[in-house]
């Protein structure tokens, strides 16, 4: 059986943690991924630099792929 | 449509183009998970710094890429004197290059208020967090409030990390 607990926990996403300060929390009020910026900073800045390249090549090819399609 | 980060500060960097990383990549370096799809670089706006930024894309077939017509980028000594801006599209992406950042100012002040970073292929002068923040407050567009938001919560976070003060002796 399911804990519902767990289960909960796994549905409601990112949790702002209480002691987080009012930057951190207002940004979160504002809607933004927090876990993305949690990520980001557990990587070095040439990293961080390095992962975004790599997702600029992955979204520049699906754009590239979805004009194609248009032309089609 | 490419934009090969790596290889266009590669090339500036080869040509020794004086300049420092500013926009979307900068907010990369501290953090912000936003994918930019342009380099925007502070630079020297002298006619030397522009013939080495004419140097470093020239085989790119760079192209004033706002201009109506897309012209080339064709430096002539007169258009070197009237440049604030170049806004380039080149084979490797897109270039912007500034004369000055607002909120924080000309080359020399945005030079001043740079950082190194050493990236796995070099070391690149980068707009400090402090400046970068200024800069997006003084521009304040809806995407630059987003940034600024995700920067104030990272340098929030930052300042929380870092070990306390040594007592003075």
């Amino acid at each position: 059986m399911l804990d519902e607990a767990l289960i909960e926990q796994l549905n409601r996403g990112y949790i702002c943690p209480p002691d987080a300060g009012p930057a951190w929390r207002a940004a979160y009020e504002a809607g933004i991924d927090m876990s993305l910026i949690e990520h980001t900073l557990e990587l070095t800045p040439a990293e961080r630099l390095q992962e975004h390249q790599q997702v600029l090549d992955f979204l520049l090819s699906i754009r590239g792929a979805g004009l194609a399609n248009d032309t089609e | 449509m490419t934009q090969n980060n790596e290889a266009l500060l590669g090339r500036l960097q080869e040509n020794y183009v004086q300049f420092v990383v500013i926009g979307g990549v900068c907010s990369v370096y501290y953090g912000v998970p936003i994918a930019t799809f342009d380099l925007d670089i502070c630079c020297r706006f002298d006619e030397p710094n522009l013939r080495r930024i004419e140097a470093a894309v020239g085989d790119l077939h760079p192209i004033h890429r706002l201009a109506a017509n897309k012209l080339p980028l064709e430096l002539t000594s007169e258009l070197c004197l009237r440049l604030k801006n170049l806004y380039l599209q080149t084979d490797l992406g897109i270039l912007d290059c500034l004369s000055e950042v607002a909120g924080v100012g000309g080359y020399e002040e945005v030079l001043r208020q740079s950082v190194t970073g050493e990236l796995l292929f070099g070391k690149f002068p980068f707009l400090t967090m402090d400046a970068l923040i200024a800069a997006k407050q003084a521009v304040g567009r809806d995407r630059d409030l987003e940034t600024l938001k995700h920067l104030r919560a990272i340098k929030e976070k930052l300042a929380h990390k870092a070990p306390p003060p040594k007592p003075s002796a």
